[in-house]
């Protein structure tokens, strides 16, 4: 099919690189609006504790202050940050300012000034006395007898179990392995820290500029909190320096909008890094138990796991993003039994939420570690006992029974084990010496869209063609940074048969663009993506209806060919497509636009396998990945080069996830200071040059066949990498990240 | 204070608190905003600029120390509304996702090329150590960078 294809498959630049390369794009920080306001916030030192008293008398009084903003003059009621439609079922326990603070970050307080320096010097002379309440700082202590119950219903925050299918008959001679693999708090380290800019003007109008990923979302949650219509909030998305999850909940929109409303002026409130990282969202730290059991030729019999995990201090995504946990490894692998028990618990830490490829990651590092075990007391090569289990295209899988459509995973470990030699590598004695090498595998399983037997998918889009022959895509789109407005114009060039450079393409406006819930759950390809080109084919269509009418035939006579519109029986005759516009504005008195909604009807898998070699340093613990391959099924690569640099890139966060990031808390639950300096995210020289090889096919409902790449790109990447250090070293070590320490203990 | 620098060429006399950071003034009183920040503390290399040829934090730097410095920012690459070389071989090579990271590692990488036209892949990861990308894993911006220094670059997309 590629061969036919003009643009899509190509390798293009992402839209807007000239202006990025130019530092001429305007990303919220660098918007300044008349009367803007600074807000700098306050946040909770202590992890756990009632606000007693708060004395802003002194912040009040420097100069250029213009209020100052708690509990005691703020909205009390609760919301749930998360929520995304005004019906969902979301724990709303969260206020704008907390008179109990339940985390070290959470939010006490906000001054808000004619400067930032202003406004940063006063925050500094706010007298806040606090009454400290003991702190819970593991979803282990959280759930002892006698805790301090965090929130009113207790510290369980849900408990769920799923379970499908039936465990065979034992023979008796089955071989299970029991693997508990932690994984603890992570920081999405997008370069662009959080920030928001909110406005109301004279009639009660707000308007948000936010880089978020979902502007109806967020309208929702600062409407619903604020009591205003959902026509009085427009909310504009603005570009965004990466998110990978972290922006996607509604972190600091609520609180911005509240001090505009109040105030009447634009306020810009911004974090740095440090407070990005103890007060937005983390990924939410985990324990998953896998029990795995197979026969003695390494087919799978029973698989059980069990999740402790770490909501934080307050629940946001956490009970969806656990349950979405459990629906990924029956994508993956046939099993005749699956059951997986989940606790969610509040502690007074950070707050979990979204994070890249939503509990993809967690629990698959958890599985994959644990098949690597299996192989090791089977007996048999890793790669080997994956193709004995790995599902079959078009399998329907356990849990749900939903059809996983063309699933090429057994292609991806078969191409790559060739291709990485891997037969080869495996065998290669790891050393005695200092150093030692390894090599690991691992693969991975996520999704296409939110589509599921409780949740629609859908996207809305309008495509107007001006009198020159170029269109304009009216789409609420969210790029987050890696090419969706790129990928939705190269769709739209292909199917109208036109340059790229003629295609516009807008982003979200909630007053503006049409309905779509965001950028999330793998959906923006698969779902968006078939929308505009939905959409182009519906405008194809109307525009041989104009021309039917201009050229007085009937539209069946009429087609496409050349660029042109023809009658079959004359050929030479006829329009160009612009000519057709304006003789529709002229003669016709209408326009050339259309408007369409693309329903999803399917949500097949996306697929990845990785394969890591590692270089270990045993006398200092030091891992250097020297070697990387992702071998991923994406269906089709709408834009090769940003496919590519799209699995490059989840590769440096997998590789920082399985070995040094890691948001650590000090005894007293405080993140440990120094932003960057503390949290460690992988820099060029500890990077390979990471190859890619995609899968491409026919067989599924993506424009062109696509699928999704953003968040399967990362799933295999932390077992691939702990396999081979385990590999390098006969270690077992499943609690990451696999820090220096760590290692050296384990070699001990 | 008073002070004087020059900007992309231009002389500027701006009037600065002693404890204004460079990056402060290039955004704030110049409105120089493609210079971003990332962390504050000297960790992520966004805000990099040249002060007199060589690359800088601007996080850490006062704005004071640059009286009288030539500074660069990513404003000043193109010339003539020319994209420069490099700025190309970015867009080119795929090396642009968010963005966020992107002026700072073009400044990164002007530094390098002013100092050694002609660096080895080791020697541009060297010299972008201090500059974080979070979208890329790299590859594609080591690969622009090979391409502006005039060597034949390996596959950019890292395709196998
Ligand atoms: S903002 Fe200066 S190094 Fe990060
Ligand atoms: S392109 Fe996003 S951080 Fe580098």
């Amino acid at each position: 099919m590629t061969d036919e294809l003009r643009v899509v498959g190509r390798d293009h630049p992402i839209a807007d690189a000239a202006l990025k390369v130019s530092g001429a794009l305007v990303y919220a920080t660098d918007m300044r609006l008349p009367r803007m306001l600074y807000a700098k916030l306050l946040l909770s030192p202590i992890a756990h504790g009632r606000v007693a008293h708060i004395d802003a008398t002194e912040a009040l009084a420097l100069p250029g202050v213009v209020a100052v903003f708690s509990h005691e003059n703020a909205p009390q009621r609760l919301y749930s940050r998360y929520r995304l439609l005004p019906d969902q079922d979301c724990p709303e326990d969260e206020p704008l300012f907390a008179e109990t603070v339940r985390f070290a970050g959470d939010r006490v307080a906000a001054v808000v000034a004619e400067g930032l320096d202003i406004a940063a010097a006063a925050v500094r002379l706010l007298r806040v006395q606090y009454e400290e309440l003991p702190a819970v700082l593991t979803a282990e202590e959280a759930l002892r007898e006698g805790a301090i119950p965090i929130h009113p219903g207790g510290n369980l925050l849900s408990e769920f179990e799923h379970a499908a299918g039936e465990r065979p008959e034992a023979r008796g001679n089955e071989v299970t392995v029991t693997v508990a693999t932690s994984l603890p708090r992570a920081h999405h380290a997008a370069l662009e820290p959080h920030s928001c800019i909110a406005d109301c003007d004279a009639s009660g109008k707000l308007t948000m500029w936010s880089p978020t990923q979902s502007v109806f979302g967020a309208r929702t949650v600062v409407a619903d909190l604020l009591g205003l219509s959902y026509s009085q909030v427009r909310v504009i998305k603005v570009p965004m320096g990466g998110s990978f999850g972290g922006k996607q909940e509604f972190t600091l929109e609520p609180v911005t909008a509240f001090m505009a409303m109040t105030l009447r002026r634009p306020v810009r409130l911004a974090l740095e890094r440090e407070e990005c990282i103890s007060s937005t969202m983390v990924r939410g730290a985990s324990t998953s138990t896998v029990r795995v059991t197979a026969d003695p030729a390494g087919v799978l019999k029973d698989l059980e796991v069990d999740t402790l995990f770490d909501a934080g201090a307050y629940g946001t995504s956490s009970i969806d993003y656990v349950d979405m946990m459990t629906k990924k490894l029956t994508r993956l692998y046939r099993v005749p039994q699956y059951r997986h028990h989940c606790r969610v618990v509040y502690t007074t830490t950070p707050v979990a939420g979204g994070c890249r490829a939503w509990g993809a990651v967690d629990i698959t590092a958890p599985m994959e570690i644990a098949m690597d075990r299996l192989a090791g007391r089977l007996g048999m090569d890793p790669v080997e006992l994956r193709l004995k289990n790995l599902v079959e295209p078009f399998d329907r899988e356990l849990l749900t029974g939903a059809e996983l459509g063309d699933a090429r995973i057994r292609e991806c470990l078969v191409r790559g084990a060739e291709a990485f030699r891997w037969d080869e590598r495996v065998q290669q004695d790891p050393g005695r010496g200092r150093y030692r090498r390894g090599v690991g595998v691992a693969c991975g399983a996520h999704k296409n869209g939110m589509l599921s037997d409780t949740f629609p998918d859908f996207s809305t889009m309008t495509l107007k063609m001006n009198e020159d022959g170029s269109v304009a895509l009216g789409a609420s789109l969210h790029e987050v940074g890696c090419g969706a407005v790129t990928a939705m114009r190269l769709i739209v060039a292909e199917e109208l048969g036109i340059e790229p450079e003629m295609v516009s393409v807008t982003e979200a406006d909630s007053d503006l663009t049409p309905y779509d819930f965001g950028c999330y759950g793998s959906r923006v390809t698969y779902v968006c993506g078939a929308a505009a080109r939905q959409t182009a084919v519906a405008l194809k269509e109307r525009l041989l209806e104009v021309a039917a009418v201009l050229m007085g035939r009937p539209v069946a006579e009429l087609c496409f060919r050349g660029g042109r519109i023809e009658a079959a029986s004359a050929p030479g005759e006829g329009l160009a497509p612009a000519e057709a516009v304006m003789a529709a504005k002229t003669v016709l008195h209408e326009d050339v636009s259309v408007q369409s909604t693309h329903q999803a009807t399917s949500n097949p898998g996306a697929y990845s396998a990785q394969f890591a070699e590692v270089v270990v340093d045993t006398w200092t613990g030091l891992t250097r990945v020297t070697d990387f391959l992702a071998v991923g099924d994406v269906g089709r690569a709408i834009n090769r080069a940003m496919v590519v640099g799209q699995y490059q890139g989840a590769v440096q966060m997998g590789i920082g996830f399985a070995l040094c990031e890691e948001v650590g808390l000090d005894t007293a639950g405080r993140v440990v200071p120094g932003g960057f300096k503390q949290y460690h995210v992988v820099n060029t020289p500890d990077m390979p040059d990471v190859k890619v090889i995609l899968v491409e096919h026919d067989g599924d409902d993506g424009p062109y066949g696509a699928k999704s790449v953003g968040e399967i790109s990362v799933v295999p990447t932390v077992p691939a990498v702990v396999n081979a250090v385990n590999r390098a070293l006969g270690t077992s070590l499943s609690d990451l990240p696999l820090t220096p320490a760590k290692v050296v203990a384990a070699l001990r | 204070m008073k002070m004087s620098l020059t900007v992309n060429g231009t002389r500027h006399e701006v009037d600065v608190r002693p404890t204004a950071r460079l990056i402060d003034v290039l955004r704030d009183e110049l409105g120089l905003t493609g210079t971003k920040e990332g962390c504050g503390e000297g960790e992520c290399g966004a805000c990099t600029v040249l002060v007199d040829g060589k690359a800088v934090a601007s996080c850490l730097m006062l704005a004071l120390q640059a009286c009288g410095k030539e500074v660069t920012t990513v404003e000043g690459l193109a010339h003539g509304g020319e994209l420069s070389l490099l700025q190309r071989q970015f867009i080119a090579h795929g090396a642009v996702q968010c963005g966020f990271c992107t002026p700072g590692m073009l400044m990164s990488a002007q530094a390098l090329l002013m100092e050694n036209p002609t660096p080895s892949a080791d020697e541009i990861r060297t010299a972008l150590a201090g500059n974080l990308c979070r979208c890329t894993g790299y590859s594609a911006i080591i690969a622009a960078i090979r391409a502006a220094s005039g060597r034949e670059a390996d596959r950019a997309d890292g395709s196998a």
